[in-house]
């Protein structure tokens, strides 16, 4: 992923990129709708599990975890904007890690997996998660089903 | 796919002008020269495939993607189509396509051209983010420090009472960071699409339509935008783009 730009706070990539656009090219543009025919196979690359939380114990408890392994004792000792900064410098390559690499995991199948799922004790489970997206295969055949009149 | 014999459906890349073309030496899917199929000022930009061609992968994702970028390099405004459109022949991209849209893609290429889209995601730092939801719930924090080093099966009711106070705060640092980018950068924008917030940190996920001239402004913005935030978003920027997010054909126009 190239990584430009001033500041270092804004990770970019181009449209080379597939992860990023996928969305844009599966969903939007133009359609009409009774001609997309095409299904996609490697199913995983479609998977995009979101993690938009629903209330549920399961969350609850995940985010207490969270929380608890906060070290507090360096926000008492450097304060918050020192604390950031610290952040920052951890440079390009941690901010581009993170979140966006998980969700770019899950669109090629290695489970939504975030820095803080790596914990074998903290198991998902399907009430925590939205599928927002199902298989685009599905979807086209949707599509297909729609008439255009 | 080997069955070459019979390539005579269309893959539909998107909608261009007509009098503008990809250069002989540009392919789509699957290596197939690009070409053209125009009717009066209208071009659409296809690959000729099998008319069995139902089943694509990432390859042809990206073929997609690679022939409306470069398009973008040679014309002077793009439609994209979304992925996935064959149609049967030439005469049926004409008129199923082409005719029965004509004046919404004239008005749309008018509209596009000169502009691109960027796709935005904003994901709030984690531990900045969790620590600034307890920092400012003094519920929350009293929680977390009452139930530190206890077993958890003594503490599950206030385990579950703290997530549900993180989980309300997460929401609201959505509400708060979301709207404030896209209002720092709607001023250099002609166009916003906000698009699924698909993660709990996920503040805005947006993609804005910029004119091409404007996009040195626009950057700056979230360059500057992004360093105020000191680091507690982390933001992904996609483009240019071809706009996606800005074309769509009325449904039985």
């Amino acid at each position: 992923m190239p990584y430009r730009g001033g500041s270092g706070y804004v990770a970019r990539s181009s449209s080379s990129g597939l992860y990023d656009v996928l969305e844009l090219i599966l969903d939007k543009g133009l359609v009409i709708d009774v001609f997309v025919r095409v299904s996609l196979i490697g199913i995983e690359i479609l998977t995009i599990d979101a993690r938009i939380v629903i209330a549920s114990v399961d969350t609850y408890l995940r985010f207490a975890e969270a929380v608890n392994r906060l070290d507090l004792m360096a926000t008492e000792t450097s304060g918050l904007p020192e604390l950031m900064e610290g952040i920052t410098e951890g440079g390009a390559s941690s901010k581009t890690k993170g979140m966006l690499q998980g969700a770019k995991e899950a669109l090629f199948g290695d489970e939504e997996e975030d820095e803080e799922e790596k914990e074998p004790s903290r198991k998902r489970s399907s009430t925590t998660t939205t599928r927002r997206r199902s298989r685009s295969g599905s979807k086209s055949s949707k599509k297909r089903s729609k008439s255009q009149s | 796919m080997a069955e070459s014999s019979e390539k005579r459906a269309k893959y539909v890349y998107g909608v261009i002008r007509a009098g503008e073309s990809p250069g002989a030496k540009a392919v789509g899917i699957d290596d197939e020269p690009l070409g053209l199929v125009t009717m009066d000022d209208l071009a659409a930009l296809t690959t000729d495939v099998a008319e069995e061609f139902s089943v694509a992968g990432r390859d042809e994702l990206l073929a997609h993607m690679r022939v409306l970028e470069e398009a973008m390099g040679w014309a002077s405004a793009v439609l994209p189509m979304r992925f996935g459109v064959i149609l049967p022949d030439a005469d049926a991209v004409r008129a199923e396509l082409l005719a029965p849209h004509r004046e919404q893609l004239e008005e749309l290429l008018e509209e596009m051209e000169g502009k691109v889209e960027v796709n935005l995601k904003g994901i709030h730092e984690e531990e900045t983010v969790l620590r600034e939801v307890l920092a400012e719930n003094p519920e929350a924090a009293g929680l977390r420090e009452a139930i530190q080093g206890k077993p958890e099966a003594a503490t599950y009711y206030e385990r579950i009472r703290l997530g549900e106070l993180v989980s309300q705060g997460l929401e609201g640092k959505r509400e708060e960071t979301g709207p404030a980018i896209v209002e720092r950068l709607s001023p250099f924008a002609v166009g916003i699409q906000l698009g699924d917030v698909v993660h709990e940190r996920m503040a805005l996920n947006a993609s804005f339509l910029v004119e091409r001239k404007e996009l040195e402004r626009f950057d700056a913005e979230v360059e500057r935008w992004a360093e105020e935030q000191g680091g507690r978003v982390r933001v992904k920027y996609t483009g240019p783009l071809p706009p996606h997010s800005f074309v769509e054909l009325e449904v039985g126009a």
